[in-house]
């Protein structure tokens, strides 16, 4: 296994009943590497994006994360590396919404034993990094959509993942909107050396990304 | 388990927070309040006795008089033999005893009950020294006389004068009230005990019907507690034999009939349904807030909870929920106690407890002791409540959480 790779998938395989979804992908993604993943509707790539951070367990091949081979592993294995390494931002925000933005920011975490005191301020910085320190007090129904994403980016940083997955991070966004997200991702990127995949349908999003992988019925394609 | 997740979870989904919460609030709320009515008959049925200083009389039923002159017995009350009286006070778990004679007296120009006492014993009669008005109580020893209050305001007597039973008088100590304080051994006139005992034991009428040595009485008031009273009437009534009267708090209980009855079985059969209703109560509401925040549950699980991360989450909320909801049927289930205990309860006193023959007038109407219902909500009774609220609680979340807790997320994020 290479060391450089934060991902390495091996002739992975996804069949629900008698459908296969993704099909012998062999996908390597290296450690601080911007990846799109891009294809049509029901070409497989929110399932692949699923299965490379251990939401779901392949029907067949091998995936390893970080150096670990996640395989194998339990839910609750799972469930705790996810929380260790991983960060999520999806299309639909998927905010608490009896929690405010800083404690959706710090959700994650409130598993872990530390000082509620140390985690919200973590949680500000976030937003103060996001520009949504000013809305920290706020829950997400009084947040438009935009601000919404910020959040979950936010929470998505808490745990100072090596990898974020977003899952059509712009979907539900108008394009100015959009467009900032995108800058913030790719901010985090560049600056902090973040790896992250990204899936869309959107060629013009995957651009600005270091690699497209293309997939269409289950197959990755380039 | 975060606290303020479970608080924000509870406050913002008020509708079903409510739903349940209230729904237990009421449960929780009958059954403190049908177990604490129930207890309230069981103080009330032992207040007759309480209020003479016992938790048993022993009496002993016989013959009625021949002739109606001069000092009598009821046929309520006849010779309970001292060998007898002291193999009685040998009994275990006895806490306290006394014992007292009353005796008719029919003179020439009145009717008198007289009761006689031991002065220096504070169970039994001895309890009327509180009740005294005027002058003092008895003081063992010195042949002297109380006298009810009543009694001294038709005969015009009062502390110093001097009365006259059965031939024998006797200077007046004090005045008693005790009527207001008991409807059971009141007499007309209280005497030293060996004074009664001399004025039986010199008796005719009395030896005739039911032979009394010196050392008798007819009387015996016992004090023991609760848990013996019941195998301590068995013994006595092995001692004296079938015409013994032995009164309890139970006897006065089922004096209060299908009231009691009523309210006892009620409580326990109330109880049970009011628990099931409650949980079932609870049980859907949770389940339908969970099922609506299945979607919710999956994200949780997307960003790194664990299934226990999960179901400690949901339990927390569960119990929290159900301890609120106990609080609340706490406080109503005090207003509720609250209002009963503005009811009255009359409890009917046996006839053969009643010290006024039946055949004069007013002797043969019933004799209740009408008091307040003692309608209390205990300390343990409260902590019950409260500790079964947090099981329901427990149980139900403990329950709904390990299945939701197995969601997938990516099933949740696949179906969004």
């Amino acid at each position: 296994m290479n060391n450089h790779y934060i991902i390495s998938a091996a002739d992975l395989n996804k069949d629900f009943d008698s459908l296969q979804v993704v099909k012998g992908v062999n996908l390597d993604i290296g450690k601080g590497e911007f990846v799109s993943i891009v294809g049509k509707s029901g070409s497989g790539k929110t399932t692949l994006l699923s299965l490379l951070s251990g939401l779901e367990r392949p029907s067949s091949g091998r995936i390893t994360l970080d150096g670990r081979d996640i395989t194998n592993s339990s839910e609750n294995e799972l469930a705790l590396f996810r929380r260790d390494t991983v960060g999520f931002i999806f299309q639909s925000f998927h905010l608490i919404p009896t929690l405010s933005a800083w404690e959706n920011v710090a959700l994650p975490l409130f598993p872990v034993k530390m000082h509620m005191a140390k985690l919200k301020e973590r949680a500000l910085e976030l937003l103060r990094q996001m520009e949504m320190e000013h809305r920290a007090d706020h829950r997400p129904s009084t947040l438009s959509g935009g601000e919404k994403q910020r959040v979950a980016i936010a929470r998505a940083l808490i745990n100072n993942p090596k990898i974020v997955f977003a899952d059509e991070p712009t979907g539900n966004l108008d394009s100015a909107t959009g467009e900032a997200i995108m800058e913030t991702l790719k901010f985090l990127h560049t600056e902090n050396g973040l790896s992250l995949v990204l899936v869309t349908h959107d060629l013009n999003l995957a651009e600005s990304s270091d690699r497209i992988i293309h997939m269409q019925d289950g197959e990755v394609l380039s | 388990m975060d606290l303020r997740y479970m608080v924000k979870e509870l406050w913002y989904r008020k509708r079903r927070t409510l739903t349940a919460t209230i729904g237990l609030a009421v449960g929780i709320a009958i059954l403190i309040t049908m177990n604490a009515l129930s207890s309230a008959y069981t103080e009330a049925a032992r207040m007759p006795l309480k209020e003479i200083g016992a938790d048993i009389t022993v009496q002993v039923a016989g013959d009625v008089p021949e002739t109606l002159t001069g000092p009598v017995f009821a046929c309520s009350a006849v010779t309970i033999r001292k060998n007898d009286i002291d193999q009685i006070r040998m009994l275990p778990g006895i806490q306290g005893f006394a014992q007292a004679l009353l005796v008719w007296v029919f003179d020439a120009d009145r009717f008198t009950i007289v009761l006689g006492l031991d002065p220096s014993n504070p169970d039994g009669p001895g309890v009327l020294r509180s009740q005294v008005t005027d002058g003092r109580f008895l003081e063992k020893g010195k042949k002297e006389a109380l006298v009810e209050a009543s009694f001294a305001k038709n005969f015009k007597l009062k502390t110093g004068d001097t009365v006259t039973v059965a031939g024998e008088t006797y200077p007046v100590a004090g005045i008693v009230d005790a009527s207001r304080a008991t409807k059971i051994a009141v007499a007309h006139i209280y005497l030293p005990m060996e004074e009664a005992q001399k004025m039986a034991a010199a008796s005719k009428q009395v030896q005739t019907v039911s032979p009394f040595g010196k050392d008798d009485a007819n009387i015996l008031f016992i004090k023991a507690a609760p848990e013996q009273i019941d195998a301590l009437a068995h013994s006595i009534k092995d001692i004296l034999g079938d015409k013994a009267s032995v009164a309890t708090p139970a006897s006065f209980l089922k004096r209060l009939g299908s009231l009691f009855a009523l309210s006892d079985k009620f409580s326990l059969v109330t109880s049970l349904v009011v628990v099931v209703v409650t949980v079932l109560i609870v049980l859907k509401t949770m389940a339908a807030n969970l099922t609506e925040r299945a979607g919710e549950i999956g994200i949780l699980k997307a960003i790194g909870w664990s299934n226990g991360n999960v179901v400690s989450q949901i339990v927390g909320e569960s119990i929290l929920q159900c301890f609120i909801g106990g609080i609340l049927g706490l406080l109503f289930a005090i207003l509720a106690a609250s209002a009963l205990g503005l009811m009255h309860v009359s409890i009917p006193i046996p006839w053969e407890m009643s010290p006024t023959p039946h055949f004069l007038p007013g002797g043969g109407d019933p004799v209740f002791r009408t008091l307040r219902l003692p309608v209390h909500i205990s300390w343990q009774l409260a902590a019950f409540a409260i500790l079964l609220s947090c099981l329901v609680g427990a149980v139900i979340g403990g329950f709904l959480s390990r299945r939701i807790a197995r969601i997938k997320p990516s099933e949740v994020l696949r179906y969004e």
